[in-house]
């Protein structure tokens, strides 16, 4: 994710090293770089803007503190906003929870579900997972397989049309302490099926709302994420398909929109690729520096 | 004097068309047209313009937009005509469809399939896509529901040979088309690309179709010269264009792969493809210009 912007930004930084005033032809370089790798990244325009502009002038008008050097001053400041695109730490209970997987078609809700129910049971849970996709052929099929595979039982019925009903007596029969609620992909344009997540989340009365996005997804993650935020105030992001080449900018676009941060990362098709995101220690890497926080906390 | 007034002429100058050039490079990367699609396509259009000469009392904002609707135009180009396709060829017309994972190759499937029909043509369908959990189910219920016939082996299976058996069939039945399904794969995972190149070197498909989505940003640009390099791409077909009615995904994955689009899908019924239309695709792009 974003893996471009750490070389980028370290030659730009590399510019600042050893001077005690901030040149601004420096500066107006490094927002440059971390522009153009932003875009690449599918980060969204506007907030790309918006982001470039506040790192230029707080760079520029900020006195650094005593004993600061220009470049660790400016290296802040960017590890600050970076912050603010990545997202917040989103913890993981292990206590009783419903979760309720939102997103748009074909971006891995059905594969994250399972993936989720692995996690889950490794960490000594009693899972479950209800398909409330009546829409999609062969739905109910494809999650009971990838279920069967962890030995976690899938509540179901592919001869069902409603999926309102299927949710709340998979609910009642249910009685584990995890349950995922897979759902069919809908997007911000489909009025009655926005319509039919809030009931489902109002069934649910779901612990949490993860939006699950493809990391290929572009400049439509913004809008499509508040909808999905509107519509059933979304507490976490799941990235998937971050083992091939897309950066996940969209989804970071997502994150900033909804408040909310990444949860886990998809790295791959089967079960076990999920990965646990831990924000600071991920920008700390990005921009290759070792422990940043640490650094942002002292300053 | 009328006429030496109507053919001044004046000089176009980078700075002239600087604000324009900056307002059509922020729409274009709005519209998931990908950043380097983006900067080539603009950095073109500001050489060839610059320093130009152009009548006096045109405006320059509609001369850089009117070069880039040509410069879209040139790189979308015409789109192909399925139905004379197939007129003009041996029958079975074998169409291998492929993409990475999740962009809507099954369903894109079932779609051309109905729209064939509907043209007189008889199908069937090959569940290559022997991996995935309920793809082998997923195929089968659009051709049940389709009345068409779906080659299909268990989970797990060669790929190829299933294709290989669904070409057979409808050389024995007489069968107008093939289309083959594949598993969604990354172009940077070898061994599944080169399990397709293997697809296609034992069927030999007269046409490669390659799925990807309207909602794909930067990485569509990646991912079809990818496919383009390992096993081919001779026609693209744009999906979930419902989701981003904008689209310029097409414009870079055209220019990355220089293949003319097929059709677009707009949602998840089987009616909703579309031929494709460039000219309507550049229009969106530049609000009309
Ligand atoms: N390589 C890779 N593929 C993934 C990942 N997550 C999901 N997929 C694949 O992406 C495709 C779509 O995944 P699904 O889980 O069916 O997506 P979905 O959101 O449930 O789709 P709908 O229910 O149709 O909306 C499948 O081919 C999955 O195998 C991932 O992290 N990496
Ligand atoms: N809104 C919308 N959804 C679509 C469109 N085309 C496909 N889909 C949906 O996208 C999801 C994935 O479609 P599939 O046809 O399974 O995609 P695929 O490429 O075969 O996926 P894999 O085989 O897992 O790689 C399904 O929920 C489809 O209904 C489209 O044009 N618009
Ligand atoms: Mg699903
Ligand atoms: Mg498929």
């Amino acid at each position: 994710m974003l893996d471009n912007l750490g070389s980028n930004l370290k030659d730009a930084l590399r510019k600042l090293a050893g001077k005690t005033v901030i040149d601004r032809a420096a500066v107006e370089d490094l927002v440059k770089d971390l522009q153009r790798a932003l875009l690449q990244a599918d980060v969204n325009v506007k907030q790309v803007m918006q982001l470039s502009q506040t790192i230029k002038k707080r760079a520029l008008d900020e006195q650094p503190p005593k004993g600061v050097t220009a470049r660790e001053h400016v290296l802040r400041i960017v590890y600050d906003e970076l912050v603010l695109l990545v997202g917040k730490t989103v913890e993981i209970t292990l206590g009783k929870q419903i979760i309720l997987m939102a997103g748009l078609q074909g971006s891995g809700k059905t594969t994250t579900t399972a993936k989720l129910a692995r996690f889950f049971k490794r960490k000594g849970m009693r899972v479950a997972v209800i398909c409330a996709d009546t829409f999609r052929p062969g739905a109910y099929t494809q999650i009971k397989t990838l279920c069967d595979r962890i030995q976690v039982p899938c509540y179901g019925n592919p001869a069902e049309q409603d999926a309102r009903k299927i949710v709340r007596d998979g609910l009642a029969s249910l009685k584990d302490e995890v349950i995922i609620v897979d759902t069919q992909g809908r997007h911000a344009l489909e009025d009655d099926l926005i319509t039919e997540i809030i009931d489902l989340n109002e069934i649910t009365r779901a612990t949490h709302r993860w939006l699950v996005l493809d990391a290929a997804l572009g400049q439509q993650a913004r809008e499509q994420a508040r909808r999905f935020h509107d519509a059933v105030n979304i507490d976490g992001v799941i990235i998937t398909k971050m083992d091939g080449t897309a950066k996940g900018g969209g989804a970071l676009s997502a994150v900033a929109e909804t408040g909310s941060g990444i949860v886990f990362i998809g790295q791959g098709e089967t079960i076990e690729d999920l990965e646990w995101f831990d924000p600071s220690s991920y920008i700390s890497r990005l921009l290759g520096m070792g422990d940043l926080k640490a650094l942002a906390e002292r300053v | 004097l009328v006429s030496f007034v109507r053919d001044r002429e004046f000089i176009i100058s980078e700075k002239d068309i600087h604000d324009i050039l900056d307002e059509l490079e922020m729409g274009l990367l709005e519209s998931d047209v990908a950043f380097s699609v983006t900067e080539e396509i603009l950095s073109h259009i500001k050489s060839d313009l610059s320093g130009s000469k152009r009548k006096i009392g045109t405006s320059v904002d509609s001369i850089v937009r009117s070069a880039l609707a040509d410069a879209l135009l040139g790189v979308l180009g015409e789109g192909v005509d399925i139905v004379s396709y197939i007129k003009e060829h041996d029958r079975p017309v074998k169409i291998l469809f492929t993409g990475v994972n999740g962009t809507g190759k099954t369903t894109s499937i079932a779609k051309v399939a109905k729209f064939l029909q509907n043209n007189g043509f008889s199908v069937v369908l090959g569940a290559g896509d022997t991996f995935r959990a309920g793809a082998i189910e997923q195929i089968d219920v659009h051709g049940q529901r389709l009345g068409i016939k779906v080659i299909q082996h268990q989970e797990g299976s060669d790929p190829t040979a299933v294709l290989f058996d669904t070409v057979e069939y409808a050389r024995a039945h007489q069968i107008d088309v093939v289309l083959g399904d594949t598993a969604g794969r990354f172009h940077n995972r070898a061994n599944l690309m080169n399990q397709l190149a293997k697809i296609r070197r034992v069927i030999k498909p007269d046409l490669i179709v390659y799925v990807d989505e309207a909602v794909a940003g930067n990485d569509a640009v990646i991912r079809a010269e990818e496919f383009s390099k390992s096993v081919g791409i001779d026609a693209v077909m744009l999906t979930k264009v419902d989701m981003d009615p904008k689209g310029g995904a097409a414009i870079s994955i055209a220019h990355a792969v220089g293949k003319p689009l097929l059709f677009i899908g707009t949602g998840q019924a089987y009616e909703d493809v579309m031929a494709f239309n460039p000219s309507a695709v550049v229009a969106d792009l530049l609000g009309d210009a």
